[in-house]
Order: structure tokens, then C-alpha cells, then sequence
């Protein structure tokens, strides 16, 4: 058995360029890393290079080198060239030594073991054996070939995938074979030439048990293909036949609960006399000074801004499944931290002085943003309220909430309060 | 950070005819949180922290793009680390060694004293676990140059998402690719409001704080019957009522489902099969729960002190704003994609339990790595022919490829090897040798199709079967392959000579 797979990987062989193509396909690197001991052979210092003279070794049999270092020298018949070890190892054995003329690209020259070998216990691999990709020595560095794989690939990987298109011959076995392969291979006593004549339809071209099958006329030589391209549909997601959700898109909690909440959320309005008078003075010293008038207005929606910012978590807020999910497992609280408000105060001259809160109906008209959510914002403004307007003293704000958000309310409404009546100035300068 | 501010508020403002304002240095003193100015733009965020968010984040790291990720539960890992895979685990494994020791350990030579069940303690393991691992991710992002923005993300525009921070205050990201991976929650069951307490879903079930004299599981999937398995096995009267005719879900092979309810029935969880449930009553100190036969007829009431609902997960994508971007959802919520994960939108990107596919944490581990392929290198690829599922009961169920419910659909003809563990050395050393292997090959090719195990670390053998299909073996190559002895897995090289030819010890 094992020279029949000796056989089958001498004729497997490539050409440099062929191999280097290979490796990239299927990602491999460039390293002797699966291997303790791995064959050196003769690298192709050019595309056209097809042998070559080694000049001389400028390592002993059991020297250690690392990446880098010089390995040997060789000759073709327009240069000669340093070959560098591409990673740290020993030199187990010299197979062709100084002198030797017209080695072919691919044979093996020497064997290398890895750093820290025990070559003297070495198992020391056939001779030709895995044509490793170590002719790249001089040539493009392990990056580059996952590079061309990032660009090879694409192109290949449909072909590839696709046994349907196999229609092209058989191609080379270049890695182990599949145990069952082998033992039929063997049971039947076929040839190589065999081999090379079998359609593989395993992922990436692998030759499958049914492929010799199919080869030697026990099963329909069209069935593996057949299989392979229902096995390959399954490895896809199937995207097909895909039904749009409607366009009104299912996932709009705002909206979706709107029309049930609000007629039972009952509102409140929560409000606060706040005098305009340290504004006022601020809005002068600065139109005195700066020589620029600022509209109350600006003042008061700076502290809006501010105000708004931080507060309790509305009570109205439903939490989501989610949300549910992380106060049983106690992972909410870093959320409830605080979030921003969108409250935006109602501003009336002064009516009376005491604060107030007053049941409201539902349906009363509220600038809160969870009416403008739900769409039951009403534009107008309510008719039994005393002439809107703002003072430049007193004015009374207000703003409407749901009846658990009251205390969320009075937090901002005091916010505004103390900045309005006691630094307005910062809020602008 | 101002000028977020205009934008969406712009809208209300118009009914108090406040003036639009520029942002004022000053205001920032005004405010514990400082404004960041906007940082440039990324090459990556990804709105979801769990698996396939963070799979993908960590991998974009190491291909050195400039990547962000934003997460709102607190901490990362998302469903699969804090509510799903691994707490439910570490319960399993813990209430089954409770289990063992009051059951199963005198006929070993084993005499324990006195068993008691601390549950609090239970829920402590399980909770370190959990937090041992969520804290890793943080870490690997640390190490690998991935940003966490703890907060909520919604999409602004096609490149922008605004975060709602969770330490309060906003920020906006813009990136030249985004990916979505936000998910999925529990499917709610209409007419039973979920509380987590009475009514809970899985996340109620893995943070019970005692032990429920009855529980009634609606819904014999994968969760259902790991979460009744753990309360069954703590002391809890299990009953599991499902809608079809078998347990398991659509994936597990029909035969091998069977067996894994005559199993859980002799561990003491009692099965409704072909039953539905029609509605239930909370209001007494029992819920009560209307049940009829499937295809109508016998009703009947069950009492349970808690219901769990497990009839499956639905994709999560509420209040991520996909309606300002005009992304599309299919009929049952799943973010539309193309093969290589693109919305309509190319650059955006949906992976993982919030799109198609099993919801499954490595099917949307594998979709993370390979998004990333397909951004950075322009090819990834994901075999979802050869994506394992396991059921963490005991014994284990575990599968991947067809079942030979689906190999007889797709009318290829095929040969099925069994194997069972009581014929396996190492199962009957161990006193645990319920189960069997089950290889369904081509029967022209000898390909495997499909492998179906239910038994002890079902879900550790499974991983060869997978490897199997992957790489195109035959039932032959497995056969031919040198196992162990004495091991399990020497079971499932005899059934793959079974399927081929004869097994040895059968
Ligand atoms: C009880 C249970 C047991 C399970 N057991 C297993 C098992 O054994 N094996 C297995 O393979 N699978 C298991 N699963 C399934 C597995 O948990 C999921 O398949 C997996 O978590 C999916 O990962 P994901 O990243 O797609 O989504 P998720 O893990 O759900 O993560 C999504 C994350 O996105 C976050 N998010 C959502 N929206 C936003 C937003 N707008 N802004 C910011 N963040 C957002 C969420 O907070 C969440 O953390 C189990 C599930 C459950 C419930």
C-alpha cells in the first residue's frame, strides 16, 4: 500500500507555480509545521526554473539555523542565489551535496527537522513524499499567499463547490487519501492512472469512496455528482422564497401600543411658579455689556436642555422583554441610572402663586413626548387656562404627564427653576 | 453633541416657538456627563454583544480594523452567556450530579449521608460561571482593540447609529460597515402574561429562588425539556405538554426522539403529546391550564405552580430603528439577507439568531468570523450542512446532517448502522450506557448523511460526525479509523461499520 501511494504522489507532483497556486486555494501555509521531519527539495528560484546545481551548503548535517539564515547556494544557468530558511530548524540530513549538477525542482535535496529535534531518534520521511512547499524560500512570504487565497478563492470557490460543473477531469489527489479509497483502490488493484482518471466530487475535490465506485461501474458514474450537488444545496442557507413582513413593520412598539395605553393612562399637570426676574437681569447685563440681545426664549430652552437631562425612568416606561430578562438576573442596574427626559414646559404669566397639581382628563392636550408618540397630541392650546403669555417676572410651568411620572415632573420642573432663577447667566455664557 | 439635540427634538419644539439653539460651551458645566465631540468614523460597529457580535467584533480586531460594538443588557456575551447556553448548563450539570448522588450512587459503592439540595448556593455557581465568562469577553475586547459602547443603538442613517448610553447621555457612531447581530428573545405565548415568575420563559427558569411542587413546560423543544429536566431533577412534578406528535423539535431524528422521551418519561417528567394549550387562569394561588387534544376533542385543566413557556425564539430587532433606513424584515421577523449576510443596504450586515439559520451560538459564531471574511478579504463561508446541535439532557441527544425523516423525504436511498452503548465497554464501566449511535450513509456512495446520537456525551462524540460530513467520509472511513478502548467513541465507529458491514461487539 504504501508504495501505491508513493506512486500516486510522485506522479502528483507540480510544477512550482502549479503548487504554489494550490496551496493558496486551499489556504495553505508555507510552513513545516505538520511535519517533524519534512523533506527539503529543491526550490524553483524562478517561474522558469526547472533544475538546478547546488553550489554549496553552507550548513553541516545536525546544524541548527533560524529564519533567515543561509542555507545553501545554487546555480541555474543564469544566476546563482542564497536560499534563507523560512523558519527556525535543524538540518537533519544533506541528501545532494556540494557539487551535485541538473537537480530537478521537486527532489529532494535534504531533510529538515524542527527546532529542538532529536535527529538522532528521527524518523526520516520517504523520499518523495509531501513536495512541501518549501521551494518558496526565496519566494513570497506566508502573507502573500493568504493575500492571493483572499483573491484566488473567490473566483475558484464556486467551481469548486459545485460537483454539478465537475464535468472537467479528475483532479490530482494531492493529499491523503480517504481510508476507504485506499482499501478499494488496493482490493481492486488499480492503478495511479486510475486515480487520475476518477472524477472527485468531496468538498474541495476530495475523492470519495463513491467516486471509485462510480469509476469502477458499480454505481451510475453520474450518481456521486448527483449527490454531492443535493449535499451542497443543504450547505447553504436557503434564502429562497423569502415573505416580506407587511410594510407597516411589525417591531414599532411606540406605535403599536398606542392605541390601547393612552385612554387608560390617566394624566396629570404638574406645575411651577418660576420667577423670570434673575433672567431678566442677566439679559440685560449682557445686552449692556456684549451689546447682544438674547430672547428669554433661548434662556429657557438652554434650561430645558439642561434639565431634561438625567431624570428617573418614566414610570410609564414598559419594560421590554429584555429589560425583564436583566432585572431577574439583576443585571438592570446599571440602566436605571438615569435617562434623558423630553419634557418641554408650558409657560403661562403668572395666574395664582401657590404650585399646583390638578387631575386632568386623558384626553387633554399635553406637548409630552409620549403623546406625540402616540399621536394623541392635541395642537391647541387649552381654552379654560388664563391668556398664555410669558412675564417677565412670575410665570407658571407646566408640564403634562402620565400619573406615575409626577415626581419624574417635579424633578424637572425644579431643575428649570433653579437654573432660571439662580445662575441664568451660565446657561449662556 | 448638541447638534443631536436639534434633531429629533426639532420636532416638538415648534409648539412652544422656542428659537433653535446653538450649543453653548457654558452648558457643558450644566451637565455631570462631558459632551464628546463625535470621534471619526469606524471601519466597523456592531449593534449586539453576544455571540456573533462579539465573535465578530474580536476577529475584526485581529484583522486590525477599527471596530466598535454596542451592547445594552450591561454586559457581553448577549442571550447565549448571560441567559441562555451557559447558565442553563451549569444547572444541568449541577442538578444532575444532585440527582446522581440521591439516586445513583449506592449500587457504585458509594454511601452518602445525608443529601440536601441548596439552591441559593446553586444559583451562586452558576452566576460565577456566567460572570467569569462575560468578564473574559471584556477583556479579549480590551486585548484585541475592540471599543464597547454599553448602550442601546438605533439607526439614524445608513452609516449612523445613535447610542443611547446606559450611563445616561447619547452618542452617535458612524462607520463605514455595520453589522447588525441583535438576537432574539423568547416567543411569548398569546394570552399568558410572562412575569418570570409564575409565567416564566427560560431566562425565569435558569433563576427560580425555590424549587415549584409542579411546573408544566409549554413546548418539547431543545429549552423546553433541558429547563423541565433541571426543576424534574431537583424535585419538581414536570409535565411537558407539545403541540406535535414527538419532543425534540423538527431537527431530531423521529426514532432516536422516541427514545429520548422514554428516557426523560423514566426520570419522572410526564409527557402531552399532539396537545395544545388553550389558555390558562393565574388569578388562583395554582395556575390553572386549559389543554385539548391537538386534533380537538378531550380538554382537561392542569394546575402547575409555575408555567414555563418554551415554544421557540423569534428574532429581536425593536427599537433599532430599521424603519429609518427602510431595512426589511421577512414574515416571521428575520432581517433579510443575502448569502453573504448584505441587507439592501451592502455595507450592512445581519448575522446570527436575528436572521435565517438555526438559532444556534456556534451557527452564529461561524457567521461572525465569516462576515468578517467577507468584508476584509471578500469570501467566508459557512457549511450549514455540517452545523451540530446537542440537548444537554441526560443522556445527552446530539446530531448533525439529515435525519432519516429528511433522507426518506429528499428520496435518496439509504442505509442506516446502529450502535448501542449497552454494547460499549466504556458505558457499561461507567454504569451509564443508555443510548445508541445511528449513522445513515447513501446507500450507493456510503456517504454519510446524517449522525444521530442520544447518550452519555452525545454532545462531545457528536463533533466526529461532524468532521465526517464536512469532509465527505463515508460510514467506511470512520470504520477504518482507530478509536480508543476503552471509550464511547468506540461506539460510533462500530456503528459505522455497521452501516457499511457488520459491527464487531453487536
Ligand atoms: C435557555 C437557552 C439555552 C440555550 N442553549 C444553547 C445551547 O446549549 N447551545 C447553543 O448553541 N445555543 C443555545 N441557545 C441559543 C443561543 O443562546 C443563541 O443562538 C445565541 O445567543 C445567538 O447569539 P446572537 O449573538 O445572535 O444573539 P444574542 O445572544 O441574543 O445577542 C444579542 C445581543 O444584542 C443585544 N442587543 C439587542 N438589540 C440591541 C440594540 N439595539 N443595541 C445594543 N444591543 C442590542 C442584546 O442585549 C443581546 O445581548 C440557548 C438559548 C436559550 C434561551
Amino acid at each position: 500500500m504504501a508504495s501505491f501511494v508513493t506512486a500516486c504522489r510522485l506522479s502528483a507532483r507540480l510544477t512550482s507555480r502549479q503548487l504554489r497556486q494550490d496551496a493558496a486555494a486551499r489556504g495553505f501555509r508555507t510552513s513545516a509545521a505538520c511535519l517533524a521531519a519534512q523533506n527539503f527539495t529543491m526550490p524553483a528560484l524562478s517561474p522558469t526554473m526547472t533544475e538546478g546545481n547546488i553550489a554549496n551548503w553552507k550548513l553541516k548535517e545536525g546544524d541548527s539555523f533560524s529564519a533567515g539564515d543561509v542555507l545553501l547556494e545554487i546555480e541555474t544557468d543564469k544566476a546563482s542565489m542564497d536560499v534563507e530558511a523560512q523558519d527556525d530548524g535543524i538540518l537533519a540530513k544533506i541528501t545532494v551535496g556540494d557539487g551535485a549538477k541538473g537537480i530537478k525542482v521537486g527532489a529532494r535535496i535534504g531533510v529538515l527537522a524542527e527546532a529542538g529535534d532529536d535527529i538522532s531518534s528521527l524518523e526520516i520521511p520517504a523520499e518523495e513524499s509531501s513536495p512541501a512547499p518549501k521551494e518558496e524560500a526565496s519566494k513570497p512570504k506566508p502573507e502573500k499567499a493568504s493575500e492571493s487565497k483572499s483573491e484566488a478563492v473567490p473566483k475558484t470557490s464556486s467551481a469548486d463547490l459545485s460537483p454539478a460543473k465537475s464535468s472537467k477531469p479528475a483532479e490530482k489527489q494531492t493529499r491523503p487519501l480517504l481510508p476507504s479509497v485506499s482499501h478499494l483502490i488496493h482490493e481492486q488493484g488499480l492503478e495511479q492512472a486510475d486515480v487520475d482518471k476518477m472524477t472527485p466530487t468531496g468538498p474541495n475535490n476530495r475523492l470519495l469512496k463513491g467516486d471509485v465506485l462510480a469509476y469502477l461501474g458499480s454505481i451510475s458514474s453520474s450518481y456521486p455528482t448527483e449527490l454531492s450537488t443535493k449535499i451542497q444545496k443543504l450547505s447553504h442557507l436557503d434564502l429562497s422564497n423569502i415573505k416580506l413582513a407587511p410594510p407597516p413593520a411589525a417591531p414599532k412598539p411606540a406605535q403599536e401600543s398606542a392605541p390601547t395605553s393612552p385612554p387608560v393612562v390617566e394624566e396629570l399637570e404638574v406645575a411651577v411658579p418660576i420667577s423670570m426676574s434673575s433672567v431678566v437681569e442677566v439679559q440685560q447685563r449682557i445686552q449692556k455689556t456684549l451689546g447682544i440681545f438674547l430672547p428669554l426664549s433661548t434662556f429657557i430652552a438652554r434650561a430645558t436642555d439642561v434639565a431634561n437631562d438625567d431624570l428617573p425612568q418614566s414610570k410609564t416606561h414598559k419594560p421590554s422583554a429584555d429589560e425583564l430578562f436583566n432585572q431577574v438576573l439583576g443585571l438592570d442596574k446599571v440602566s436605571s441610572l438615569g435617562v434623558r427626559g423630553t419634557f418641554l414646559p408650558q409657560i403661562m404669566a403668572f395666574p395664582q402663586a401657590a404650585p399646583a397639581t390638578k387631575p386632568r382628563k386623558p384626553a387633554a392636550k399635553s406637548v409630552d413626548i409620549i403623546d406625540i408618540l402616540s399621536g394623541t397630541a392635541k395642537p391647541s392650546k387649552l381654552a379654560s387656562k388664563p391668556a398664555p403669555g410669558m412675564s417677565t417676572s412670575v410665570n407658571v410651568f407646566s408640564v403634562t404627564v402620565p400619573k406615575g411620572d409626577k415626581k419624574r415632573a417635579q424633578i424637572f420642573l425644579d431643575r428649570v427653576k433653579t437654573v432660571l432663577e439662580g445662575e441664568p447667566g451660565r446657561l449662556v455664557l | 453633541m448638541f447638534r443631536n439635540l436639534i434633531g429629533p427634538r426639532a420636532v416638538i419644539r415648534p409648539t412652544l416657538t422656542l428659537p433653535t439653539v446653538v450649543a453653548p460651551s457654558a452648558i457643558a458645566r450644566w451637565s455631570k456627563r462631558g459632551y464628546a465631540s463625535e470621534a471619526e468614523e469606524k471601519d466597523l460597529v456592531i449593534i449586539g454583544g453576544g455571540v456573533a457580535g462579539y465573535v465578530a467584533a474580536i476577529k475584526a480586531g485581529q484583522e486590525g480594523l477599527k471596530v466598535a460594538c454596542i451592547e445594552k443588557r450591561g454586559t457581553l456575551g448577549g442571550t447565549c452567556l448571560n441567559v441562555g447556553c451557559i447558565p442553563s448548563k451549569a444547572l444541568l450539570n449541577n442538578s444532575h450530579l444532585y440527582h446522581q448522588i440521591l439516586h445513583d450512587t449506592k449500587n457504585r459503592g458509594i454511601d452518602v449521608g445525608d443529601v440536601k439540595l441548596n439552591l441559593g448556593q446553586m444559583m451562586k455557581a452558576k452566576d460565577t460561571a456566567v460572570s467569569g465568562l462575560t468578564k473574559g469577553i471584556e477583556f479579549l475586547f480590551k486585548k484585541n482593540n475592540v471599543e464597547y459602547i454599553k448602550g442601546t443603538g438605533a439607526f439614524t442613517g445608513e452609516h449612523e447609529i445613535k447610542v443611547n448610553l446606559s450611563e445616561g447621555g447619547e452618542q452617535t457612531v458612524t462607520a463605514k460597515n455595520i453589522i447588525i447581530a441583535t438576537g432574539s428573545e423568547a416567543t411569548p405565548f398569546p394570552g399568558l402574561e410572562i412575569d418570570e415568575k409564575r409565567i416564566i420563559t427560560s431566562t425565569g427558569a435558569i433563576a427560580l429562588d425555590k424549587v415549584p411542587e409542579s411546573m408544566v413546560v409549554i413546548g418539547g423543544g431543545i429549552i423546553g425539556l433541558e429547563m423541565g429536566s433541571v426543576w424534574s431533577r431537583l424535585g419538581a412534578k414536570v409535565t411537558v405538554v407539545e403541540f406535535l406528535g414527538q419532543i425534540g423539535g423538527p431537527g431530531m431524528d423521529a426514532e432516536i426522539s422516541k427514545a429520548a422521551q422514554k428516557t426523560l418519561k423514566k426520570q419522572g417528567i410526564e409527557f402531552k403529546l399532539n396537545t395544545k394549550v388553550l389558555g390558562g387562569d393565574t388569578s388562583g394561588e395554582k395556575i390553572k391550564l386549559d389543554v385539548e387534544a391537538a386534533k380537538g376533542g378531550k380538554q382537561e385543566t392542569l394546575d402547575a405552580d409555575v408555567v414555563l413557556v418554551a415554544i421557540g425564539r423569534r428574532p429581536y430587532t425593536a427599537g433599532l430603528g430599521l424603519e429609518n433606513i427602510g431595512l426589511e424584515t421577512d414574515d416571521k421577523g428575520r432581517l433579510v439577507i443575502d448569502s453573504e449576510y448584505r441587507t439592501k443596504i451592502p455595507h450592512i450586515r445581519v448575522i446570527g439568531d436575528c436572521t435565517f439559520g438555526p438559532m444556534l451560538a456556534h451557527k452564529a459564531e461561524e457567521e461572525g468570523v465569516a462576515a468578517i471574511e467577507y468584508i476584509k478579504k471578500g469570501y467566508g463561508h459557512v457549511n450549514y450542512g455540517a452545523i451540530p446541535s446537542v440537548m444537554y439532557t441526560h443522556p445527552e441527544v446530539a446530531w448533525v446532517g439529515q435525519n432519516e425523516q429528511e433522507v426518506k423525504a429528499s428520496g435518496v436511498k439509504y442505509k442506516v448502522g446502529t450502535f448501542p452503548f449497552s454494547a460499549n465497554s466504556r458505558a457499561k464501566t461507567n454504569l451509564d450506557s443508555e443510548g445508541l449511535v445511528k449513522i445513515i450513509a447513501d446507500a450507493e456512495t456510503d456517504r454519510i448523511l446524517g449522525v444521530h446520537i442520544i447518550g452519555p456525551s452525545a454532545g462531545e462524540l457528536i463533533a466526529e460526525g461532524t468532521l465526517a460530513i464536512e469532509y465527505g467520509a463515508s460510514s467506511e472511513d470512520i470504520g477504518r479509523t482507530s478509536h480508543a478502548h476503552p471509550t464511547l467513541s468506540e461506539a460510533f465507529k462500530e456503528a459505522a461499520m455497521a452501516t457499511y458491514g457488520k459491527a464487531i461487539h453487536f
